[in-house]
């Protein structure tokens, strides 16, 4: 395999997923496409989501059309470089899976061609090679083709558009054949077999016969073929176009018929596609509007709501895009998904609100902490610690030293970092296939900043004294809170701490920050009822939850760490060593 | 509680330049100030001062106007007038702070702070007392007139700086004991206003700051003005005689007491560093200033000082330019540098006004450097004898090694307002060839700036 060859597979979201359906590509053969970039939407049970490029290179091959379902792990496509050859691409899909063909391989294009403005509303499909001009084959002393060559004005002869051009080609007056295609038009076979029988000589074709062409006459005609093996939307086209699928020979997968195998048929056959909407949620981009006639009014709201003039409705005067139009659109847009129907018939009066659409930092916390929950099995363990000899040494630290102000937090920074010395395993990161396991404790540290939260890192926190924990802490804060980290600088750890303690809260999970193993939450440290030796005494205590993904950290591994850092907590001294 | 990226106390030049900038760079801000937003620069400084050094200006020009052909008599002054009008001034200024706090969304809070614990502040309002806690907390408290052991501002008989310029009456006889710039400009002030004053300066000469030749000028101006410079001379005391007082002054030909009407005290200032609770949490201080650091940083986790209270030069421009350094280094915010107190102009506008940046030539020469020293005198400027002030002169310092403007002294006409024009030379490090080159337009009182720097390469034209 050429090792420029990067397969597009059907990844595993979640893990339920065993399937998802190919709803629509975001790019076209031929296209060059960036790594994480947008390629493919595909839907499952639990989720709509995007397959993004896992490489960059140029879309060489699509294996899974929009409309069919693949399992987890199957070939949707292939990205190459311009210089891997069609064979060797073939070849790749092949070892793949065998007996496959690639139903469209695009030659290395020379010159990229710039995406179009408006998304087709078919899928592109790549021609094969188109073919070879027919070296004159025709004899011109066989009588028999030059009978072929007589006769009136053939353009009124019904005849599909091959036979017509192969006609011309070869110089036959279409009047002298008898169609046998749909409605008695001249197929290409027809023609075919009109010039073999007047001896002449078919051209050779220099690339792979048009694919999706059988000998069959008729592509309506054959037995119920309800068993033929074909993707569910080739076989929902095949009954719109009256087609039966034993006249489709499939190149999908497993020989599957494919929507791109019928429609090459009944592109061939003479038939003219079906144009259907993708309502896939491809990305319709709308072009220039300053052509589209509008009120000065209509024009101006369009522009100050965003709405494109090509969106509305035109029922202004004079053929033009009115106010009225124009907000309608707007409205659209702003409304919130489905009303409820109120069946009882009276009317429901809606609560009025602020809409906000998600942008920036919300829609990147809302992505990532989804995906989080959704990816890695996260299970909690639970723990309290003892802090009153902690708060005391703080005291003294800070009594000590004028320039220190270390806080509870810096302790737990400085604990978590000690922990994970002893419990490596939980000072890792995890990207779903590999698990990295990191010298240092690089800690995040949760900050509330405006409308979000960031997570700054204090590197190799376990090499760092406490007072230095402490000023870095606080000038990371001070930092996030203005927007002014760098990205070095909140990018990475291998460790998550969150505290809601100054809120009060007693307890909390927090959910894992992809692609770290595990995060720990810390509550409030408040005076409670403990238990010691079997009397009833009062003690300054704090809840501490470990939230841990379990696809790399076990329970006992997780109760290990919060023992370690309740030890260390309980008994700071412990730290010093 | 409620909780503030920056807070910072002090409403002058230092703190509410600190409280715009970390408000422009995102920083929850609030701003304590126990008196009037504006500080003692905008209320009791620099502001009406020089709006009350401009009724002394017209004074002058009043006098002198016969000379350009006016006859000009019953001329009336109201002092309580010209008080009004500095007043009024330095209240609109104020309201100026206050609309910029609004504008900046930074939260004022009136009262009195002191600091509860690291990174806290309480605050007392009409009894009320409220803490706050602050991640950054910046003391621009400023600085008050200091006092001598045995000579005290109580308002009254001895005025301070504040009194001075809220007069009720034009003292007759008035002693200035200090010739600073504080000093030095009311001098000027009430002798141009009419009273006869006498400045008592411990240091050989008047403006010890400046350059000696700018003192000798600003003297001998002084003199023939009839105000009696006693340099070398120490107040021994001041004692109540009736409506005045008596001061027994000692100098170089012994002792005299003289009587005054009124006695204003300008030895200097001290830092506003008591009753901020700074002893108990141990925070570093100097002969009444708060130690800082080149970033505004003192030894105090969280604390920081900008501005007077942090110690010399006691100038606004240097306390609002330390404000942006300190905030910015706490925002993070790429290539801060610290304040080069050698760019820092001083501006006294007494009559002839004084100004300058940089090194004198004494200091250059202590500090090794080898220098090329220009000077031009204001009475070979063309219109500087136009508008009848030919007084006063240009001095320019370079290092002769490397043509760097180690300093520029200024005195005569509207000094104050040309001094920028060698301050943006040192910022650009511009040497004596580019200034020389440099087009000045003429006729204009600052080509004597340029004659100057001329004069230091032997160039010459108009001397």
């Amino acid at each position: 395999m050429s090792p420029d060859i990067k397969a597009i597979n059907m990844p595993k979201w979640g893990m339920e997923m065993s399937e998802g359906d190919v709803t629509a590509w975001h790019a076209v053969i031929g296209d060059q496409v960036s790594a994480g970039d947008d390629l493919i939407d595909v839907e499952t049970s639990k989720i709509v989501n995007t397959v993004t490029s896992p490489d960059s290179g140029i879309l060489r091959a699509i294996v899974a059309d929009p409309g069919e379902t693949c399992a987890v792990g199957d070939l949707l496509g292939v990205l190459a470089s311009a210089d891997t050859s069609n064979e060797e691409i073939q070849a790749f899909i092949a070892s793949r899976s065998a007996g496959t063909v690639a139903k469209e391989v695009e030659p290395a294009p020379i010159v990229q061609e710039p995406a179009p403005a408006v998304a087709e509303p078919v899928q592109e499909i790549a021609l094969a090679a188109p073919i070879a001009p027919i070296a004159a084959m025709v004899s011109s002393e066989s009588t028999a083709m030059a009978t072929l060559a007589d006769g009136d004005d053939d353009s009124a002869v019904a005849a599909s558009p091959v036979a017509r051009r192969l006609a011309a080609e070869y110089g036959v007056n279409l009047n002298n054949i008898s169609g046998t295609g749909r409605h008695g038009r001249v197929s290409k076979s027809d023609l075919e077999s009109a010039i073999t029988a007047a001896g002449g000589v078919l051209a050779s074709v220099s690339s792979v016969q048009a694919p999706g062409l059988t000998d069959s006459k008729s592509l309506a005609d054959g037995v119920d073929d309800s068993n033929v093996s074909a993707s569910p939307v080739a076989r929902r086209l095949a009954i719109e176009y009256g087609v039966n699928l034993n006249n489709i020979s499939g190149t999908g997968r497993h020989g599957r018929v494919s929507k791109s195998d019928l429609e090459n048929a009944v592109t061939a056959a003479g038939g003219e596609l079906i144009r259907t909407n993708n309502t896939a949620s491809t990305v319709v981009k709308l072009g220039d509007d300053s052509h589209i006639k509008a009120t000065p009014v209509a024009r101006r709201l369009a522009e100050e709501l965003g709405v494109n003039l090509l969106e509305c409705r035109v029922s202004g005067d004079r053929g033009r895009v009115c106010k009225a139009d124009v907000e309608a659109v707007a409205a659209r847009k702003n409304k919130p998904l489905a009303p409820s129907i109120d069946t009882s018939g009276s009317i429901t009066i809606e609560s009025p609100f602020e809409p906000e659409v998600l942008t920036g930092m919300r829609k990147t916390i809302a992505g990532r902490l989804q995906s989080s929950k959704q990816t890695a099995p996260h299970f909690r363990v639970q723990i309290d610690a003892e802090i009153d000899t902690l708060l005391a040494v703080r005291k003294q630290i800070n009594a000590a030293n004028s320039a220190a102000k270390v806080s509870v937090n810096d302790f737990m920074v400085k604990a978590c970092a000690a922990a994970l010395m002893q419990v490596p395993a939980i000072n890792v990161q995890f990207d779903g296939e590999q698990v990295k396991y990191f010298k240092d404790a690089d800690i995040s540290v949760a900050v509330a900043v405006a409308d979000g939260l960031i997570t700054p890192i204090v590197s190799s926190a376990n090499r760092k004294g406490l007072i230095a924990i402490s000023n870095e802490v606080r000038d990371l804060a001070t930092r996030a809170k203005i927007n002014r980290l760098k990205p070095s600088e909140f990018v990475g750890g291998s460790f998550c701490i969150s505290n809601l303690g100054m809120f009060g809260i007693k307890q909390f999970d927090a959910i894992i920050n992809p692609p770290q193993g595990a995060i720990l939450a810390v509550g409030t440290g408040e005076q409670r009822p403990v238990v010691k030796e079997g009397q009833l005494s009062i003690a300054t205590v704090v809840s501490l939850t470990l939230s841990s993904d379990h696809r790399i950290i076990d329970g006992a591994v997780a109760a290990q760490f919060m023992s370690i850092l309740k030890g260390y907590l309980e008994q700071p001294a412990t730290m010093l060593g | 509680m409620q909780q503030y990226d920056l807070m910072i106390v002090g409403g002058g030049p230092g703190g509410y330049v600190a409280a715009i900038r970390g408000a422009q760079l995102g920083f929850k801000t609030a701003l304590v100030e126990r008196e009037h937003l504006g500080g003692v620069c905008l209320n009791w400084g620099c502001i009406p001062t020089k709006a009350m050094l401009r009724g002394a200006d017209i004074a002058h020009t009043l006098k002198e106007a016969e000379h350009f052909g006016f006859t000009i008599d019953n001329v009336s002054f109201d002092i309580n007038k010209l008080v009004q009008h500095s007043r009024s001034v330095a209240s609109k200024l104020s309201q100026g702070v206050a609309y910029l706090m609004q504008k900046n969304n930074i939260t004022v809070i009136d009262g009195t702070a002191s600091l509860a614990d690291k990174c806290r502040l309480e605050v007392t309002h009409n009894g009320a007392v409220t803490q706050y806690n602050a991640t950054h907390i910046i003391l621009a408290t400023g600085a008050r007139a200091r006092n001598l052991p045995n000579i005290e501002i109580d308002g009254d008989f001895i005025w301070g700086a504040r009194e001075a310029m809220t007069p009720t009456a034009l003292p007759n006889n008035l002693l200035v004991i200090g010739a600073g710039a504080i000093g030095v400009e009311f001098a000027s002030m009430y002798n141009d206003l009419g009273t006869n004053v006498t400045l008592v300066e411990a240091e050989t000469r008047i403006t010890p700051a400046e350059d000696i030749e700018i003192s000798q000028i600003a003297e001998k101006s002084f003199q023939k003005r009839g105000i009696k410079v006693l340099t070398n001379s120490l107040v021994e005391s001041v004692e109540r005689a009736g409506t005045g007082s008596v001061a027994r002054i000692n100098g170089p030909d012994g002792k005299q007491e003289l009587a005054f009407d009124q006695v204003i005290l300008a030895v200097g200032i001290r830092g506003n560093i008591e009753s901020l609770g700074l002893e108990k949490h141990g925070v570093h201080m100097d002969k009444g200033f708060l130690i800082a650091d080149q970033f505004g940083k003192t030894n105090l986790a969280g604390l920081y000082a900008v501005g007077d209270v942090a110690g010399p030069p006691w100038l606004a421009h240097k306390a609002s330019h330390e404000a942006v350094i300190c905030v910015e280094k706490i925002a993070g915010v790429d290539g801060v540098k610290p304040l080069n107190k050698d760019r820092v102009p001083g501006c006294t506008y007494c009559r002839p006004q004084i100004a300058s940046v940089g090194l004198t030539e004494a200091q250059a020469a202590a500090a090794g450097h080898s220098t090329r020293v220009g000077r031009f005198n204001l009475s070979a400027n063309g219109k500087a004898l136009a508008i009848n002030e030919g007084e006063g002169m240009v001095k320019t310092v370079f290092d002769s090694n490397t043509g760097e403007l180690l300093g520029a002294h200024m005195i005569g006409a509207e000094v104050t307002e040309q001094i920028q024009g060698f301050g943006i030379a040192q910022q650009l490090e511009a040497t004596e060839q580019e200034l020389a080159h440099t087009i000045y337009a003429h006729p204009t009182v600052s080509e004597s700036m340029h004659e100057s720097v001329l004069d230091s390469l032997g160039l010459s034209i108009h001397q």
